[in-house]
């Protein structure tokens, strides 16, 4: 790894990440306000059977206890967007995006190995990803504490949510860069890492509202990060396993082509 | 390796590369001295790059060999691009940071001093109020100067530039030629390709042509021009003499007193034998090596055998 290249990148990434970190506590400090303030009336609406009770379970989330806010809130396409936009973004277009502006070529003159490269650039997307992860939680709880509601959460878990948050997330970046270590252009890499998201938020909605459907949650990616039954002290130790395959087989691919590509020179 | 010359700083053997099944290079042998400038001489597409590339690491060869400053490039390109300094073609830099950072953040990946950084600024007319300019502010040229800094500020053993004087004005073109002729007296050894051949005339120890991925021959440059054929024209005081008695001369016209012709092989013996008090003026064309070239290619269409002379 390259120090001076992991510092580069991050600073590169340092106002996106400064936005995004703040936009990360506001939407955290939202969540238990909203549960606050709106979850009886939500179960009051569940009751009246005007609404299914699955339109209410979105995902693994539900909005009838507070660790199933945060995992709503977590599994919320806002909370997605604000981690892809490291996690998919930054990482699909990290290599890619160089490549097809000619700079990669210019950092390859250097004495560095592209598996050097590749994973400088995925320690700056995992510091990211986690910064903004902590600013996700640290909202909720904080808010959560600030309203009288922190004892609804085992915080002892915390450390094993922000494992099993970090090895989803650190899966999609993993993915993202293994797009951008293929492609030639960003184009493709974004398309293919944004669809790979998509379709793990697919499969999740679609199980949770159908109940026919409703195992095809088990293959979503987004099923396996639970914090709400972590907080509750129910972690499925499945979940840590399955999370951190999905970190581990595009990082080995990424290690395998990588240094194998040929890298003809930009178009 | 076996057959390398001590000195060699680029080695390389039948170096092949395919792109699945269109050769972008084919059998390339070459060696490079220490301390020399070679010019690698072709067309856009003829494989130049794809060369380079190869000798850098960034392109696996189907077949063959090649070291670099004595190093294998597929399994020690790390260590040939620390010692290398490589200006790419039509070269890219980040934008979002200033000529300065750029320069200090390559410098840092390159692990070495770049105290050639200053001299290299000072010549190529990089004062400081430019380099903290953002380089999305550059030129064209502006950023070939940067590139070209980038590339030797670290003083390095090998230096491998791709048409390195792309977008660079007149003026600024003396001064890199300046720049590389410091670096041959130092020593350094320069491996440039280019399709410009005046530049090449200008600088380089030997030259490479390249064409459709085959090396088609290796010449020391002023044997080249040496070789080449000169457009004559002699006037006499009276009749021309009888072109067969002049050595060299082809394809002659006589017009009158005047016989025009081209000359090829040594200019001494031929001088020799017009010296005659009835030669009224005698004009020889300098031979260039874009005639050489252009000339070159006309002749050799079709035959893919290489030719060499020189190192």
């Amino acid at each position: 790894m390259s120090g001076r290249l992991l510092v580069q990148t991050l600073r590169w990434y340092r106002v996106r990440l400064l936005v995004v970190t703040l936009a990360a506590i506001a939407w955290g400090v939202i969540i238990p306000i909203i549960f606050d303030a709106f979850s009886d009336a939500v179960r009051d609406l569940a009751n009246s059977g005007a609404f299914p009770e699955e339109m209410l379970n979105i995902g693994s989330g539900s909005l009838f206890t507070l660790p199933g806010s945060i995992t709503l809130g977590l599994q919320h396409p806002l909370a997605l967007a604000m981690l892809g936009i490291f996690a998919i973004g930054a990482s699909a277009t990290a290599i890619a995006g160089e490549r097809a502006r000619g700079t990669l070529e210019v950092l390859l003159a250097r004495p560095i190995s592209r598996n050097a490269v590749y994973v400088s650039i995925l320690v700056a997307l995992l510091i990211s990803v986690v910064i903004v992860l902590v600013a996700l939680l640290g909202g909720m709880i904080g808010a959560s504490a600030a309203i009288g509601l922190v004892d609804e959460l085992d915080l002892a878990q915390l450390p094993l949510v922000l494992l099993n948050g970090f090895l989803l997330w650190a899966g999609f970046a993993t993915f993202g860069l293994a797009t951008s270590v293929t492609f030639d252009r960003p184009g493709p890499a974004i398309g293919i890492s944004v669809g790979w998201l998509l379709l793990h938020y697919f499969l999740e909605i679609l199980g949770s509202l159908w109940t026919d459907a409703a195992w095809t949650q088990e293959y979503s990616l987004l099923h396996h990060f639970n914090p709400g039954e972590i907080l509750t002290g129910k972690l499925d130790p499945i979940d840590l396993v399955v999370t951190a395959a999905a970190f581990v087989i595009p990082l080995v691919y990424a290690l395998v082509v990588f240094p194998r590509r040929d890298l003809a020179a930009p178009a | 390796m076996e057959g390398t010359p001590p000195t060699a700083v680029i080695n390389t053997r039948a170096l092949t590369k395919h792109y699945g099944s269109v050769p972008a290079l084919t059998d390339l042998t070459l060696d490079v001295a220490q301390g020399e400038i070679f010019g690698f001489l072709g067309p856009n597409g003829a494989g130049k790059s794809t060369m380079i590339r190869t000798l850098l690491g960034f392109l696996h060869a189907t077949s063959g060999s090649a070291t670099v400053l004595g190093r294998d490039v597929a399994t020690e390109s790390v260590e040939i691009r620390r010692l290398t300094g490589y200006l790419p073609g039509g070269i890219a830099l980040y934008d979002s940071l200033n000529g300065e950072q750029v320069l200090d953040y390559l410098a840092d990946m390159q692990g070495r001093t770049p105290h050639r950084r200053q001299q290299l600024c000072d010549r190529l007319e990089l004062p400081t109020s430019v380099l903290k300019r953002k380089v999305r502010d550059y030129s064209r040229g502006m950023r070939q100067k940067i590139g070209v800094v980038q590339a030797l500020q670290h003083d390095p053993e090998l230096a491998i530039l791709d048409e390195p004087t792309e977008g660079l004005d007149p003026l600024m073109q003396q001064a890199f030629y300046a720049i590389l002729d410091d670096l041959r007296r130092e020593g350094r050894t320069v491996f440039f390709s280019s399709h410009v051949l005046s530049e090449v005339e200008r600088l380089c120890d030997r030259v490479g042509i390249i064409r459709a991925g085959r090396l088609m021959a290796i010449h020391d440059v002023g044997e080249l021009l040496a070789r080449r054929r000169r457009r004559v024209t002699l006037r006499w005081r009276g009749a021309a003499p009888d072109p067969s008695t002049l050595p060299g001369l082809e394809d002659v016209q006589v017009d009158g007193n005047r016989l025009i012709g081209t000359l090829s092989g040594e200019v001494a013996g031929f001088i020799r034998s017009i010296a005659s008090p009835n030669l009224d003026d005698l004009t020889i064309e300098p031979a260039s090596l874009e005639e050489a070239f252009l000339e070159y290619y006309a002749s050799d269409e079709g035959s893919d055998e290489p030719q060499r002379d020189g190192r």
